[in-house]
C-alpha cells in the first residue's frame, strides 16, 4: 500500500472545493451518472452517515477559531476526525475553484471533552447522510443535511431542505493548479444535472 | 372579404356624407352626432378641402389594395376566396382525407425503402459477397474498444480499469486492407484472412500463444510435483474471421459466441505480463537464503532442499504451437494450485483499484483503514513500519507452492501408512474448507488427531490437547503417525483391562529400558490377572511394534525334582523355601501371530480371557 502522506513533506494542505446542490427528486439520475464516472469497485455507491459538531473558541475582537469534529455513526470503530478549515479564497476568474487551507487529524472519541476543557464552545451540530464517490484524487460527497432538534441526540432528525449538498474536493499541497483544471473538467461532465461552482460563503451570510 | 367590401363601401359613403355635410355647417349638434357615428374626431382644418383630400387619398389607397387582393385571388396561387356556406366543411374533410392518404403513402414508401435497404444489406452481409470495411469495423467495435486518432483507428487491449499497473502499450491498429473486394470475389480460393477488408496490426510481443507456467520440480529425478498454467481457457469454437482470430490469438482469448467477456480476456494477458515483470523485479530484490535466479523469461527458486519452483513465461507463435501439440505435456497438472494463483492475481488487482473510502467522509482519500487508526491508537514506530511493508507477490507464490508440496507429501505419507498398516486401521478425512496456504486432515486411529498443513510445515493437534509442530519433512509426519499407533495399542489395552477386570500394575509412556527405538520411545503396560497369578507385559514401539510377555505366579517348578520346569527357570538347590516360588518368574514371549483374533485388541482379549479361566 502506498502511503501518500508519508512521502509528502509536512507542507500545509489546501482544499480545492466546488459546491452545488441538487433537488431530492433528481438525486437518482445524478447518482447514476456519478457511478458511471467515478472509480467504483462495487455495484452500489458507498453510503455514509456522519455527525458533525462545530466548536468555536472566541477571542476578544478576533474571528473565532472554528474546529469541526466529525464522527461516522455507521462506523463506530473508526476514529473521530477534527479539521480546521481556513478562510476560503475566492480569487479572480482565472482560478477555477475555491481554495482554503485545511488541517486535519484523526482523534479518539473523547475529543469533545478535550476541546471543551480548552475553552471551546459547541456552536452547532448536524447530521449528514449521503453517498461518497472517488475519482482519482477527487472526492465527491453527496450529502443531505439534517437538523438536530435535541442536542446530542442523533436519533430524531429534522430535514433542513428538499435538496442535497454536493461537494467536489481535492486535498493537495499548495500551488497545484492542475488539480483545479481536473476538477473543472469533471464538473463540466456533470453540467446538465448540477452546476458545481465556487460559492462565496461571505455573501451567503 | 365581403365584410371588408361593405365596410369600404360604407366609408366611401361616409366621405360623401361628410363632403355634403360640409356644405351645411349650420348646427353644432348635427356635427357632433356625425362625429360620434363615425368614431373619427372632427378637426377643424385650416384648408377646407384638406379633410376631403385625405379621405379621397385613403379611399384611393383602399381601392388599390382591393384591386391587388382581387388580382391575387384571381391567380389562385397565394390566396383562395372561399364562399361562406354550410357545405364548406364537407368539402374540407374530403381534402383532408386526401392529404392524409398522400402523406401516409409517402411515409410508407420511405419506410419500405428503408426496410428494403436493410434487408439487402443483411443479405449481403450474410452471404459475404462483398465484405465491407465499415461493417467489419462495426463488428470489431462491438467487442473491442476502438478510438480514432487522426486518420488511424486504434484499439486498446490494455485493461487498466481492472487494476493492472502494467504500462506496456497495448494498442492495436485497424487499417483498411489494400485488396479490392471485387478481386476477392474472383478468387474464392484465396486464404481466408486475405478476404477480410480489415487488417489488424498487433504489437509483435502480443502475437502467438502466451501463458505462464509454474512448475514445481524435484531436482534429484527432475519429476514434476505440480504444475500450473496460467492462461485463458482454450478456444473451443473456431473463430470465423481473420481479425477475430488474430486478436484472440494475441490475447489468448476464447472465442465465445455471446462475446460476453472479451475484456476479461485481454485483462488476463495484461496481467500475465505484469506478473512476470513484477515477479522478476521482486526476484532480484528479495533476499533469500538461496537467491532466486532470473534467466530470460524464467525465474527459479528453491522451495525446500531438492525442490525447485520455476515460473516461466511461455510464448509460442502458431507454428511452434502446432509442433508442440503433438507431444503430450509430461507435467502433472494441479488445478488447485492454478486456481489459487489466479485468485492471488485477482486479489492483487482488486487491491490496486480499491481504496477504502474514508469514514467520516472528511478524512483523506486513499489512506488505508489501519493507517487511519494509527494516530488515534498511538501506534509505535515499529507498528508503522510493519504497516508499510507488504509481502511481495513472489513470496506469496512461493508460499503457495510450498504449501502445495507439503500437502502432497502429507497425502503420500498418510496414504502409504494406511495401506501398509492394517492394524489399527488408519482413516483420513480431508477438510473441505481450506485456504491456499492452509489445509487440514483429520487422521483417525481410534483417537483422532488433526493435522494442519501450513506453508513451511505441519502442526498436529492431538486429542489430548497436545500440539506438535512438525517440519516439512515427510519423515516427521510418518514418525508421528507411527508413535500414535504405538500409543493407540497401549491405550486400547488399558481400556480393555478395565472391562476384563485386570488391574494395571504400571503404565510407562516413555520406556527407558529395552531396545532403543530409532524414533520416539517405546511404551509399555503391565497387567495382573484378577487372581494375581499371571502378569501380562505389553511393549509397543513405533518401529519394533508390539511385543507381549507373560509371567506366572507361583513358579511352577518343583524345587528339587524336575530339571527344567515350564517357566524355563533352572531348578535350584539353594533356594528351597516354597515362599520364594512366589517371586515372579522370567517373562515368556507370546507369539501373537498364533493367537486367534481379528486384530491386536481382539487377540489380547482372548489371551486375557484364557489366562483368567486357566
Amino acid at each position: 500500500m502506498e502511503m501518500p502522506s508519508l512521502n509528502r513533506s509536512m507542507a500545509p494542505l489546501q482544499e480545492y472545493l466546488l459546491q452545488g446542490s441538487i433537488l431530492d427528486k433528481h438525486r437518482g439520475p445524478f447518482l447514476h451518472r456519478l457511478n458511471g464516472l467515478c472509480d467504483v469497485v462495487s455495484e452500489m455507491p458507498e453510503k455514509f452517515h456522519d455527525h458533525e459538531m462545530v466548536y468555536h473558541l472566541k477571542g476578544v475582537g478576533v474571528q473565532p477559531m472554528v474546529f469541526r469534529v466529525r464522527r461516522a455513526l455507521d462506523h463506530p470503530d473508526s476514529p473521530w476526525h477534527v479539521r480546521y478549515v481556513g478562510q476560503p479564497e475566492i480569487g479572480d476568474k482565472t482560478r477555477q475553484t475555491l481554495v482554503r487551507s485545511y488541517i486535519d487529524v484523526g482523534t479518539s472519541d473523547n475529543i469533545s471533552l478535550f476541546l471543551t476543557e480548552m475553552g471551546f464552545k459547541q456552536d452547532h451540530e448536524y447530521v449528514a447522510k449521503g453517498y461518497i464517490f472517488r475519482k482519482g484524487r477527487m472526492k465527491i460527497v453527496v450529502s443531505k443535511i439534517y437538523r438536530m432538534p435535541h442536542q446530542g441526540n442523533t436519533e430524531t432528525l429534522d430535514v433542513v431542505s428538499e435538496s442535497h449538498v454536493v461537494e467536489l474536493s481535492v486535498l493537495a499541497p499548495h500551488g497545484q493548479d492542475q488539480v483545479q483544471e481536473d476538477m473543472k473538467n469533471f464538473a463540466e461532465q456533470l453540467k446538465p444535472l448540477i452546476q458545481l461552482e465556487k460559492i462565496d460563503h461571505k455573501r451567503l451570510q | 372579404m365581403s365584410e371588408n367590401l361593405t365596410k369600404l363601401a360604407h366609408k366611401i359613403d361616409f366621405t360623401k356624407d361628410q363632403c355634403d355635410g360640409k356644405n351645411y355647417t349650420s348646427t353644432e349638434g348635427d356635427k357632433a352626432s356625425e362625429d360620434e357615428s363615425t368614431g373619427t374626431p372632427f378637426q377643424p382644418s385650416l384648408w377646407p378641402w384638406d379633410s376631403v383630400r385625405t379621405k379621397l387619398k385613403m379611399a384611393l389607397t383602399e381601392v388599390s389594395v382591393l384591386q391587388d387582393v382581387l388580382n391575387i385571388t384571381k391567380q389562385k396561387h397565394y390566396m383562395v376566396l372561399d364562399t361562406v356556406s354550410a357545405e364548406a366543411p364537407e368539402a374540407r374533410t374530403g381534402l383532408h382525407l386526401y392529404a392524409k392518404k398522400r402523406t401516409l403513402s409517402l411515409a410508407s414508401s420511405v419506410l419500405l425503402n428503408g426496410a428494403e435497404r436493410l434487408r439487402r444489406s443483411q443479405e449481403a452481409s450474410s452471404k459475404k459477397i462483398v465484405p465491407d470495411f465499415h461493417q467489419e469495423l462495426l463488428r470489431v467495435r462491438q467487442t473491442w474498444r476502438l478510438k480514432k486518432v487522426g486518420d488511424t483507428i486504434l484499439g486498446d487491449l490494455s485493461y487498466k480499469s481492472a487494476g493492472s499497473r502494467f504500462m506496456q502499450n497495448g494498442t492495436f491498429e485497424v487499417t483498411k486492407s489494400d485488396v479490392d473486394p471485387i478481386d476477392l470475389l474472383d478468387s474464392p480460393n484465396a486464404p481466408s484472412h486475405s478476404q477480410s477488408p480489415l487488417q489488424i496490426s498487433v504489437p509483435s510481443e502480443l502475437e502467438g500463444v502466451v501463458y505462464i507456467q509454474v512448475v514445481i520440480k524435484r531436482l534429484s529425478d527432475s519429476t514434476d510435483l505440480a504444475s500450473a498454467e496460467l492462461s485463458l481457457p482454450r478456444r473451443s469454437v473456431p473463430s470465423d474471421t481473420y481479425w477475430q482470430h488474430k486478436l484472440e490469438a494475441a490475447q489468448n482469448a476464447i472465442f465465445c459466441k455471446e462475446r460476453s467477456s472479451p475484456r476479461s480476456a485481454d485483462s488476463l494477458l495484461r496481467r500475465l505480463f505484469t506478473w512476470l515483470l513484477q515477479l522478476s523485479r521482486e526476484a532480484i530484490q528479495v533476499k533469500a537464503k538461496i537467491p532466486h535466479l532470473v534467466i530470460g523469461n524464467q525465474i527459479f527458486s528453491h522451495l525446500f532442499p531438492g525442490v525447485q519452483l520455476s515460473v516461466a513465461l511461455c510464448h509460442s507463435t502458431d507454428k511452434d504451437k502446432r509442433m508442440t501439440q503433438g507431444s503430450p505435456s509430461p507435467s502433472k497438472h494441479d488445478p488447485v494450485l492454478e486456481h489459487s494463483l489466479h485468485q492471488l492475481l485477482r486479489e492483487t488487482h482488486f487491491k490496486n483499484i480499491y481504496h477504502p473510502l474514508p469514514h467520516p467522509v472528511t478524512g483523506i482519500v486513499g489512506v488505508s483503514k489501519r493507517r487511519c487508526l494509527a494516530g488515534p491508537h498511538a501506534f509505535t514506530y515499529s507498528d508503522m513500519v510493519e504497516l508499510s511493508c507488504s509481502e511481495s507477490l513472489l513470496d506469496r507464490i512461493l508460499k503457495q507452492a510450498r504449501h502445495t508440496v507439503v500437502h502432497q507429501w502429507a497425502i503420500k505419507v498418510v496414504d502409504e501408512l494406511a495401506r501398509s498398516i492394517q492394524d489399527p486401521q488408519i482413516s483420513a478425512h480431508w477438510g473441505n474448507i481450506s485456504s491456499p496456504l492452509e489445509s487440514s486432515i483429520k487422521v483417525n486411529i481410534t483417537t483422532p488427531f488433526v493435522l494442519h498443513i501450513l506453508t513451511d510445515g505441519m502442526r498436529a493437534v492431538c486429542k489430548d490437547g497436545r500440539v506438535i509442530d512438525l517440519s516439512w519433512e515427510p519423515q516427521h509426519l510418518r514418525d508421528l503417525i507411527l508413535s500414535q499407533i504405538a500409543q493407540h495399542h497401549i491405550i486400547s489395552v488399558q481400556n480393555l483391562s478395565k472391562m476384563m477386570g485386570w488391574p494395571v500394575l504400571s503404565v510407562n509412556t516413555h520406556l527407558g529400558i529395552g531396545d532403543v527405538e530409532p524414533v520416539c520411545n517405546a511404551l509399555a503396560i503391565m497387567l495382573a490377572s484378577p487372581n494375581g497369578t499371571r502378569v501380562l507385559s505389553i511393549r509397543s514401539g513405533p518401529v519394533s511394534r508390539v511385543r507381549v510377555g507373560l509371567q506366572r505366579y507361583p513358579r511352577r517348578s518343583a524345587p528339587v525334582t524336575s530339571s527344567f520346569d515350564g517357566d524355563g527357570t533352572p531348578p535350584s538347590d539353594i533356594i528351597t523355601d516354597p515362599k520364594w516360588q512366589n517371586l515372579g518368574s522370567a517373562f515368556m514371549r507370546v507369539d501373537m501371530d498364533k493367537i486367534e483374533g481379528r486384530n491386536f485388541v481382539n487377540k489380547i482379549e482372548i489371551l486375557m480371557a484364557s489366562l483368567t479361566t486357566e
